[in-house]
């Protein structure tokens, strides 16, 4: 397995935002981690990352800790998340030199093209960040997404900010990406038509806790308890919903 | 380390400085001011009645290397906020960069910065008041490293306590030198203070680096007692500065403040 979560138990103070959480993503999937606001989805994702630390379990990138091997497993994951900006002034292709500059890119300049003239972008590029649209910035951040060609990309609404008619076209291009490269992405959305689409498999979380795991209509049928023919998240999401709601960590 | 790391850091920051004209302006603009604030005071005083020799040489060369010592710790810890600012943390520290890495860059960018402004000053004194900084240059420069260690250590100590409190403390990146000023005996000599203040002043490396430079600008030698002190003390500084920022950042972490830090 590329990720290996075992037993991941988070508590800020005596709130536990995550109890013993385990699942597994293997190469070239697609898996959804999904649930109500303060299921505790941001807080796996920023302790895979390494920005929060777990209290208790363990996590494995690649097999390897990615507090300790960091330079060995950062070199092969990246990540697209609302609380990922670019500096305001620096243009797009300054912005993404950067980037390139700290993956170690032996050809980062053509690298950048290639992928800005792939996402629709490349008229872009002289761009101060401040002056993108949000659809815009989300595709300067799938480019920075895809620099270091990743094996493992953490997808954390990735498509929030875009309009019907560009979340389509970031999303045929995603794909396109992902299949071409075989790269695993864990892929957070409150769209559940878009994970349907998307996910080979999905994880629910609630309170902390995975509630259900497994393929999008084996989940449904599990949560909603009927033999559907096809998979309804949203019903799953909303079976969820009617509970008391926490406040996310 | 790795050397394309560091020098991503001190490329994004010059971009910064390309694009950002608040950074031009605090590299150049407050060693300017302060040269000129300086050297009218030491054209003033130099008019006197028994002014002693060599007053304005002192006041505009401690002012030219207090801005050294100033901007540069102001522009380590403004080089973390500015990632903050920007939301740019997240997204630099999920690469390979590391901690030391990133420190490495804003140092070689900053030390640049600081060189430029140095020289900036120095030529306003040079022009305006006939004080020519730069043949003392090579017998200044250890005690100017003595300066910029200690920059280095307040910039971190600063960093780290920005993780933990949140940026509502950020005053404190371009504040706490005017803290460390009056005790600093920047323009006056150390038996200026006041006995009770003295013991203080003794365990500031900006003491030991301002007595030492005073000597090397009324024509003595390098003062070593002073280096050895201003370095030792140095050394101590960093090490707390730096398990005070581990500490604080591992504090951050655990209670997830890093991700909220805006």
């Amino acid at each position: 397995m590329l990720l290996e979560v075992s037993a991941l138990t988070k508590d800020f103070g005596g709130f536990r935002a995550l109890d013993a959480i385990s699942f597994s993503v293997g190469p070239g999937e697609i898996v959804g981690l999904l649930g109500p606001n303060g299921a505790g989805k941001s807080t796996t994702v920023h302790a895979l990352l390494g920005f929060i630390l777990p209290t208790s379990g363990t996590i494995r990138l690649f097999g390897m800790d990615p507090l300790k091997h960091r330079e060995a497993v950062f070199a092969r994951v990246n990540l697209i998340s609302p609380y990922v900006g670019f500096p305001p002034r620096l243009t797009v292709f300054e912005n993404l030199l950067v980037y390139a500059r700290l993956y170690g890119l032996n050809d980062g300049r053509r690298t950048i093209r290639e992928l800005l003239d792939v996402l629709g972008i490349d008229d872009l590029r002289d761009t101060p960040f401040s002056r993108l649209s949000s659809g815009e910035a989300t595709r300067v951040g799938l480019c920075k997404a895809f620099l270091n060609d990743p094996d493992f990309l953490v997808l954390d609404e990735p498509l929030a900010n875009l309009d019907p008619h560009a979340a389509l076209q970031v999303k045929a291009r995603l794909v396109e990406m992902q299949r071409e490269r075989g790269t695993a992405i864990l892929y957070t959305s409150h769209n559940m038509a878009q994970v349907e689409e998307l996910c080979d498999r999905v994880i629910f979380l609630d309170r902390g806790r995975i509630v259900a795991h497994g393929t999008p209509i084996d989940v449904t049928r599990e949560m909603l308890g009927e033999d559907r023919e096809a998979p309804a998240l949203r019903e799953v999401f909303l079976s969820l919903g009617g509970r008391r709601p926490r406040e996310s960590a | 380390m790795k050397a394309h790391r560091v020098g991503a850091i001190v490329l994004r920051q010059a971009y910064e400085a390309r694009h950002n004209l608040d950074r031009v302006t605090d590299a150049l603009y407050w060693p300017v001011i302060d040269v000129l604030l300086w050297g009218f005071m030491s054209v003033y005083l130099g008019h006197r009645d028994g002014a002693k020799p060599g007053v304005a040489s002192f006041l505009l060369g401690t002012a030219i290397l207090w801005g050294v010592f100033r901007n540069f710790q102001r522009d380590i810890a403004v080089g973390f906020l500015s990632e903050v600012w920007a939301r740019n943390l997240i997204g630099l520290f999920s690469t390979p960069l590391s901690v030391s890495e990133y420190v490495s860059g804003l140092i070689v960018i900053n030390l640049l910065k600081a060189a430029a402004g140095m020289v900036v000053a120095g030529l306003v004194a040079w022009i305006f008041y006939s004080f020519d900084i730069f043949p003392l240059l090579p017998r200044l420069l250890p005690h100017l490293g003595v300066l910029m260690v200690f920059a280095l250590a307040v910039g971190i100590l600063v960093t780290g306590l920005i993780f933990r409190y949140s940026t509502r403390i950020q005053s404190l990146s371009w504040s706490i030198t005017g803290l460390l000023m009056p005790f600093s005996c920047v323009f006056y000599p150390l038996d200026a203070l006041p006995r009770s203040m003295r013991p203080i002043a003794l365990a500031l490396p900006t003491t030991h680096a301002f007595e030492g430079m005073r000597l090397v600008m009324s024509g003595g030698p390098i003062g070593l007692p002073s280096l050895v002190a201003g370095y030792g003390l140095d050394a101590v500084y960093l090490a707390l500065a730096t398990a005070a920022f581990t500490r604080l950042f591992h504090a951050a972490r655990s209670r997830g403040l890093l991700v909220k830090l805006e």
